[in-house]
Order: C-alpha cells, then structure tokens, then sequence
C-alpha cells in the first residue's frame, strides 16, 4: 500500500470510528421516546437555550478575539508570550476545573461584591454564558490569529501609501481577507460552546428549565438511568451541531486565492 | 528647492544617509543586494523607524504618518488586493480619500487607459499575468493623485524582452505624470534607459550620485567602479551617421557601428562582458568584429578578465572561467573579438 492510500486509509479509520459510535445510539433507539422526549417543553427549553446561549458567547468570544488575535499577529510587545501562553489554559486545565476557579473566585470578597452589586452569574444562565465564554475564547482567538498570520502584512502597508489610517487598513483589507478564517474559527467556537459541559453544570448548575442545556440534560438522563432518552438527546445534540457546521461550510465555501 | 530630501539617515543597514531628489525628477537606486536600496524607500514612505531627516518640499515628515504622507509606492511583491478586481484595487486609494464616484470613474478609466489595461478591469489578481499585474500595481500606487512616486524593482517579475519595452513605456508615462520618483532596480542598464540620475547605494550608503554618463565614465570611487564592471571607455573621434539609422564611430583606427539616436557623441563605453572572444574567425559579417593580441591576463574568482590589443585600443574582455580553458589563451595569442551592439552605451555631448 503506498502512502497516499495509506494515508486516506487512516482518515477512513477516524471516520468509521465515529460512525461506529453513532450507530451503536440506535441499539437503543426507540421511535416512540423520540417524538415524547422532542415534544416535552423541558427538551425544548435545553435546546432553545443551548442554541441562544453558544450563539451569544461566540458572538461576545469572537468580538474579544479579532483585536486580540490582531495585536498578538501584527504586533510584537511586552507580555506577548505571557498572554500566548496564557490563551492555552482552557485547553490544558478541564473545563470543570476552570468552572471550580470560577466558583472560587465569586466567593472571594471582588466576586462577591460583581454578584451582589452586578451580574449574578452563579445558577444563572448569565453563568452558561461566562462558562461558555471562558472555555471558547482561547481558543477562538487562537484560530482567528492563525488565519491572520496567513495575511501578508504588505497588504496593510499598500493600504497605508494609498492613504488608509492603520484602522481602515484593517478594516478594508486583513479582515475581508481573513474572512473565511474568522467564519470557520467561529463555527469551531459555537461548537465548542454548544457541547460545553463542565464549565456550565459546575457555574450554572443543572436546574431543568433554568440552566439545563443539552449537555447538561444528556448528563443528568445518564445519571438517571434513562439510556432511551439519553440516546434522543445526543442525536439531537449531533444533528444540530454537524447540521449547522455542515450549512455553514456550504455557505462560506468559495475560495479567494490570497 | 528639492521635493524630497533625506538627511543623516541611520536605521536598519542605513549609515548617515543623505540624498536629495528635485522636483519631477525620475532618481534610480543602484546597487547589490544588501546595500539598503527598499530600506531606503521604506524610510521615504515612512514605514521602517530610522532616525534622521526626511523633507518633502523643505516639510518635516518625520511625524507624519505612512497614509499622510502622499507617497505611491509599488512594493516589489506588487501585492495587488486579492479580494478586488482589478477597477476597485486602483481606485482603492481615491476611495480611502474620499473622492466623489465620478472623479474616481473618471482616474480609475484614464489610468487604465494609459497603461493599457482597460480590457482587464473586472479580472481579479489572481486571473492576470505578471507583465499585468505589474501595471495594475502602478495604476493603484498612482491612483489618489500622488506627488511622489517609489517603485521597488519595477521590472523584477519580468522577462528580460517585456521588461526592457516596458522600462521604456513607464520612462515615457512618468515623465509625461510629472511625478517625482525613486525607484530601485538591481540592473545598471535598466537605471540607464529611465533615470534623470543614478545613486550607487553600497553597504547602507550612498557612493555616487550622478547622470548615467557621470557614472558610467567618471566613477568617483573604486566600488562604484566595480559596480559598474570597469567598462572600457574609448573616445569618438569622428562620427558618420549611415542612411539605415545607424552611426559608424572612428576611435583610433577602431570603427564601430552602433544605433543612431540623433546626438553627436564624444566617448563610448563597452562592459567587458559585452565582448566576446573567439580563438577561430566567427562567421557571418565583419560588423564590430576585430582581430587583437592579448596583453595580459586577469583570472578572478569564476571569470577571467582578458586585455587585448585591438588597433591601438586596449579592450578588457570577460569570459567565463569554462570558456577561458577550454580555448587554451595565453598572453601574445591572436583572438577574434565581438562587440555586441546592442549593449554599447554612448555618452552623449
């Protein structure tokens, strides 16, 4: 077998792997559990607050992301490794422990004061959104420096004999160039943020119509023993996450040649 | 007064650089690699640090910002805005600027019009050939009314016959902007055919600035005389211009025949690696052909460089070091000698 087949032969091993694991869901599928569990007004609370809470955080990530990504991309300063380095801690330290340091630092006298005087963030879906957040920001900012250090600077220096301020320089040329890049780094993010567990039921808590989302709802079916519905909530979990990634893709698909 | 006038100039490989260029005037950088050339450009368009003097008619601009500074560069990489069509990258800048759509309209059209690439306004980057990338690049650095202009090897991605046609034409179109360039460009003959006048840049700094004759026969140090490879000056004691747009030139009892311009000359320069020997009688013609004896002989590094006699005239021709052994040269041979016309350069009077 040459390398090329070798290679694709790997790929299709992944890809079969998680297939595998999809398929065996419906061992325990049960058409009837199904149309109960997606008609009650609690799976439907999860979703809507799955969707509306990952669509919010990626949102806020992303608008925090592109300057930050700008800066550590174009500019070389003092900290800049520090804060490189620093962006890697949702992705070294377990969500749920990022959750318990949240935690923490709400019962130290500054949380408690931006609970009592601002927002309160623990058991409340304000708490999905930090949670959410903390564990996708990193790592948005991450991918939209990646596909900013793809963009030459000479592009913004043209700009700027042409007569663009470095703002607009940014504006009119590196951002709707990296565009692409920008799309598929919040793609990745709002997944992340959908499927995010630990951070979330370690804030919010697991309250059912309150801060209950699919993840969430998948753990505590489990815990209960309830294998069925489980099963109806991680479709739905896999559905709409590959289903709106897979739109999106389509959507965003043309190429600009840089 | 001077429209741009660098003084003291130190940053990067820059050493206490100074240097002005008048009004309209079309200066060529000159120089090997390393020497600072698109250091020096960067510098002028304000977007390297250096410390230092820049003046743009007698104004300090060295608090002034890249996009205030009014200055056209075409960067060596071109880089032509790969998400716009050809129309929009050129009127990027008069947009940046906010000029109204119909003088846009109307700049973007002339522009494309002078340089011959009107057939190509709705062609994206990536759809364009080099030689028209090169011109769109120059439409855009032009565009938004500039009165300075900075080309960064202007022909470097193209191929020797376009580049030398196109030198020609983008002499022509700067002179008729009346827009003060700089430009840089590795090849001497090259900063001939366009420039008003020559800087040989050498180690981060300046060596000679002078009209391409100044340079080419009073070269003031060593390096600008290597530079421009010692080429062998004879003197034009007589010219006859023939019918066919040619002019024969009597140097000694040498006569050569080169184009006609329709200027009287007083001296010829020939670069040593114009001429070429032959050990046996070439055919064809006896057109700037001679037959000489070698004086002496100079081995460098990877060529050789050959003196040879030719009717009272001593010419230095260069071979390669392959071409030198294989023909067995020693002092006192006979060799055949050619001068190739189309690379003489003349000094007019």
């Amino acid at each position: 077998m040459n390398f090329k087949k070798l290679s694709i032969a790997v790929s299709f091993t992944v890809f079969a792997l998680y297939g595998a694991l999809i398929l065996s869901l419906f061992y325990y599928y049960d058409g009837a559990v199904f149309l109960e569990t997606l008609k009650s007004s609690r799976t439907l609370f999860s979703i809507r607050l799955s969707l509306f809470t990952a669509t919010a955080s990626t949102i806020i990530a992303v608008i925090v992301a592109i300057p930050s990504a700008y800066a550590l991309s174009r500019f070389r300063f003092f900290g800049r490794q520090l804060i490189d380095t620093m962006l890697e801690l949702p992705m070294i330290v377990s969500p749920v422990a990022l959750g318990a340091v949240v935690l923490i630092f709400f019962n130290t006298p500054t949380g408690t004061f931006i609970q009592d005087h601002g927002i309160r963030f623990i058991f409340t879906v304000y708490g999905i959104f930090l949670a959410q957040f903390i564990v996708t920001v990193g790592i948005a900012i991450r991918l939209i420096k990646a596909a900013m250090d793809e963009i030459p600077v000479r592009y913004e220096e043209v700009a700027r004999t042409l007569g663009a301020s470095p703002a607009r320089a940014f504006m009119t040329v590196t951002l709707p160039l990296c565009k692409r890049g920008i799309i598929a780094s919040s793609i990745l993010t709002w997944a992340k943020a959908l499927g995010e567990f630990g951070a979330t039921i370690t804030i919010a808590g697991s309250m059912a119509m309150k801060t209950e989302t699919i993840p969430v709802a998948i753990f505590m079916r489990l815990a209960s023993a309830d294998i069925e519905g489980t099963v109806v909530l991680v479709l739905m979990l896999i559905g709409i996450g590959l289903g709106i990634l897979y739109g999106v893709r389509l959507l965003t698909g043309r190429a600009v040649p840089v | 007064m001077p429209k741009i006038e660098v003084k003291n100039i130190t940053g990067k490989v820059l050493k206490d650089l100074s240097l002005s260029v008048g009004d309209k005037e079309i200066l060529a950088l000159v120089g090997p690699n390393g020497a600072g050339k698109t250091t020096l450009l960067n510098v002028i368009a304000g977007l390297t640090d250096y410390s230092g003097e820049v003046l743009f008619d007698g104004m300090n601009m060295d608090r002034v910002p890249p996009h205030r500074r009014g200055v056209g560069y075409l960067f060596q990489d071109l880089a032509l805005f790969p998400h716009m069509n050809v129309a929009a990258n050129i009127a990027y800048g008069l947009r940046i600027r906010r000029y109204a759509p119909a003088v846009i309209g109307e700049r973007v059209d002339e522009l494309m019009n002078a340089l011959h690439i009107a057939k190509l306004r709705d062609r994206f980057p990536y759809n364009l050939s080099g030689g028209e990338k090169q011109r769109v690049a120059i439409a855009r650095a032009i565009a938004p009314f500039q009165k300075i202009l900075l080309l960064d090897e202007p022909t470097a991605n193209l191929d020797a016959q376009t580049a030398k046609y196109f030198r020609s034409e983008l002499s022509v179109f700067l002179r008729r902007l009346e827009i003060t360039t700089v430009f840089v460009i590795h090849d001497l003959l090259g900063a001939e055919e366009m420039a008003d006048r020559i800087a040989i840049m050498h180690q981060g700094s300046i060596e000679q600035v002078a009209a391409p004759g100044d340079i080419l026969f009073r070269p003031r140090t060593r390096v600008v005389s290597e530079f421009i490879g010692m080429p062998n000056i004879l003197n034009c004691d007589e010219c006859t211009v023939l019918s066919t747009g040619l002019v024969e030139v009597r140097s000694g009892s040498m006569r050569l025949v080169l184009p006609y311009e329709g200027t009287a000359m007083s001296k010829l320069a020939i670069s040593p690696h114009d001429i070429y020997i032959s050990d046996s009688k070439p055919p064809g013609p006896a057109l700037n052909r001679y037959t000489g004896t070698i004086t002496e002989i100079i081995p460098l590094r990877t060529v050789v460089r050959v003196k040879v006699l030719v009717d009272g005239n001593e010419l230095l021709a260069e071979l390669s070091r392959e071409t030198f052994d294989e023909m067995k040269l020693a002092a006192g041979s006979n060799v055949h000698l050619i001068v190739k016309l189309r690379r003489l350069r003349y000094f007019e009077v």
